[in-house]
């Protein structure tokens, strides 16, 4: 009895001696048609090919289309169901795609009037996300900032940022950094008045005129040390992971590189280059196609940087190799 | 966490102390791209001033990395801590226990230590050289400024054209330098581009050969 207490307990905790459970990953970059769903179908896939098992679920309720990336036409179940409390469990809209191992959670056929889930049901679905029974479980997010899609960011293990080289793109993944950033350190502040000024700093144009993280970290040292500890410790721990995506020159490669530098000097955070995937034509066969590229054309350069990209995650997963650096 | 004015040369080029002549040459070039008043990765960031004021110091930083003399000097006025809390100081999680993480300043892909290998699989050939060139950003004339390798012979190198070469003993050495500048491993890169060139050369002479008779 107490031998399955504690099993329940390290599967609800999902520590490092708990029943393995899956990597939650989840993808987001700000903008949409950077080509999230694009990369979440082909990391899927690429793992998936590589025997693991691997559930893709589309986070975005508002423009699914994830599905159609992995090639399931007409998802018959999908995560609206579980918004709209006509399904519970999570693991029954679960559907197989063409790729053996890969399965998906759609997004399609939602409710048109409320498309985001309340508050309650949010948490009920990150718990249950949680408790797919996978390998790796990536979430493909919705565009913007919004609260419900920065929930789902925060709570997977990895957070990955996918930016197209191009200025909206990349604006907008700093709005995504900054926003992701925040959230998480009005979490770690123990003081109501800290949580007060961070909530404050969120507001780009406000009173004490606090820019970046590393003003704000300032500020909250002066005020209390002990906050100000937390505050780096968070910032230590925060490090969300880079991908450009559609690169054509090799200034577009280097962009990894200055956004890192910038995350690093403006706002002292620690982002990761993960990798870039290059501008090929074969990659909008793809999509017509309806199926991941590295599916289709898998000796695409494009495929084979996808695939490079998926077993620098796997690696980065590999016993001995940190777990710290989990958003 | 330090702010800009408190970062010492090292930091400012975001290199670890210990960085070879070539690396602090690449973090120069990064940086300099970076923060230029209207560069796509700072531009939406950067207040009035700011990316001018770093450059500034970014030039400083240089003038003294980039001269052995005068950074052994400063090296001797810098109290380097291993501890400090620098901003790479704690690396993201290490992808592999050997693994350098601040090469990773010059090449994303190859620093698991296995990319090395499945970076299309086999020989190291002219065109992954390129390709690690163009990934590191650096122009031929990039490398031959600092290998003092002729821009023409690396243009040979890169396009394989080996009877344009001089001898195997001078090619070794220059794709040793080459890869090296590129942040690969000089002499595992020079024994795979050797092969290649030994097989060519031979197929070369047999040709020279049969067109003689």
């Amino acid at each position: 009895m107490g031998d399955r207490l504690n099993k329940l307990a390290a599967k609800l905790r999902g520590g490092p001696d708990g029943v393995p459970r899956a990597r939650l990953i989840s993808v987001g970059g700000g903008k949409g048609g950077v080509g999230k769903s694009f990369i979440v179908a082909n990391l899927a896939a690429s793992l998936a090919r590589l025997g693991h098992r691997v559930i893709a679920v589309d986070g975005d309720l508002e423009g699914a289309n994830l599905h159609t990336c992995v090639g399931v036409p007409r998802p018959r179940v999908s995560l609206a169901d579980f918004v709209a409390q006509r399904e519970e469990d999570l693991g029954k809209l679960i559907l197989d795609t063409p790729i053996r191992n890969l399965q998906l959670i759609a997004a399609t056929d939602g409710n048109l009037a409320i498309p985001q889930p309340s508050q309650s049901r949010r948490v009920g679905l990150m718990r249950e996300l949680r408790e797919l029974d996978a390998d790796f479980v990536f979430v493909d997010l919705g565009a913007g900032t919004h609260a419900a899609v920065m929930d789902y960011f925060m709570i997977g293990d990895e957070g990955v940022i996918v930016i197209a080289p191009e200025p909206t793109s990349v604006e907008n993944a700093y709005g995504f950094v900054r926003a992701a950033f925040y959230r998480r350190l009005r979490l770690a502040m123990a003081s109501h008045d800290m949580r007060k000024i961070v909530t404050m700093a969120m507001d780009q144009r406000n009173e004490r005129g606090i820019r970046t993280p590393l003003e704000l970290l300032r500020e909250i040292q002066t005020l209390d040390p002990a906050e100000g500890a937390r505050f780096v410790e968070t910032m230590r721990a925060f490090r969300p992971r880079l991908i450009i995506n559609d690169v054509r020159t090799a200034d577009d490669i280097k962009l990894g590189f200055s956004i890192q530098s910038v995350c690093r000097k403006f706002f002292g955070i620690e982002a990761e280059y993960l990798g870039y995937v290059n501008h090929d034509e074969s990659a909008r066969r793809s999509v017509r196609a309806r199926r991941p590229l590295i599916d289709v054309y898998p000796r695409s350069d494009a495929a084979i940087y996808l695939s490079r990209i998926a077993r620098k995650l796997l690696a980065d997963g590999a016993p001995g190799a940190s777990q710290e650096g989990s958003i | 966490m330090k702010s800009l004015s408190e970062q010492n040369h090292y930091e400012i080029l975001e290199v670890h102390p210990t960085a070879a002549r070539e690396e602090v040459e690449r973090a120069y070039r990064l940086a300099l791209t970076t923060y230029t008043d209207d560069s796509l990765a700072g531009y939406s960031v950067f207040a009035e001033g700011d990316a001018a004021a770093l450059r500034e110091r970014i030039e400083m930083a240089y003038r003294v990395l980039s001269n052995s003399r005068a950074r052994s000097e400063y090296d001797a006025t810098l109290e380097i801590d291993p501890d400090e809390d620098l901003p790479r100081a704690e690396p993201s999680a290490p992808l592999v226990p050997v693994e350098d993480h601040f090469s990773e300043n010059a090449v994303p892909l190859q620093t698991d230590g296995t990319t090395h290998l499945d970076e299309g699989s086999g020989d190291f050939d002219g065109e992954r050289l390129r390709h690690f060139r163009i990934r590191g950003g650096m122009e031929i004339e990039d490398i031959a400024r600092i290998t003092k390798i002729s821009p023409t012979y690396l243009g040979f190198i890169e396009e394989e054209r080996f009877g344009d070469l001089p001898n195997a003993v001078y090619v070794r050495g220059f794709v040793t330098a080459y890869a090296n500048c590129v942040g690969l491993d000089g002499r595992g890169v020079a024994a795979s581009y050797m092969k290649r060139f030994d097989k060519g050369d031979r197929a070369r002479r047999k040709g020279r050969f049969f067109e003689s008779r």
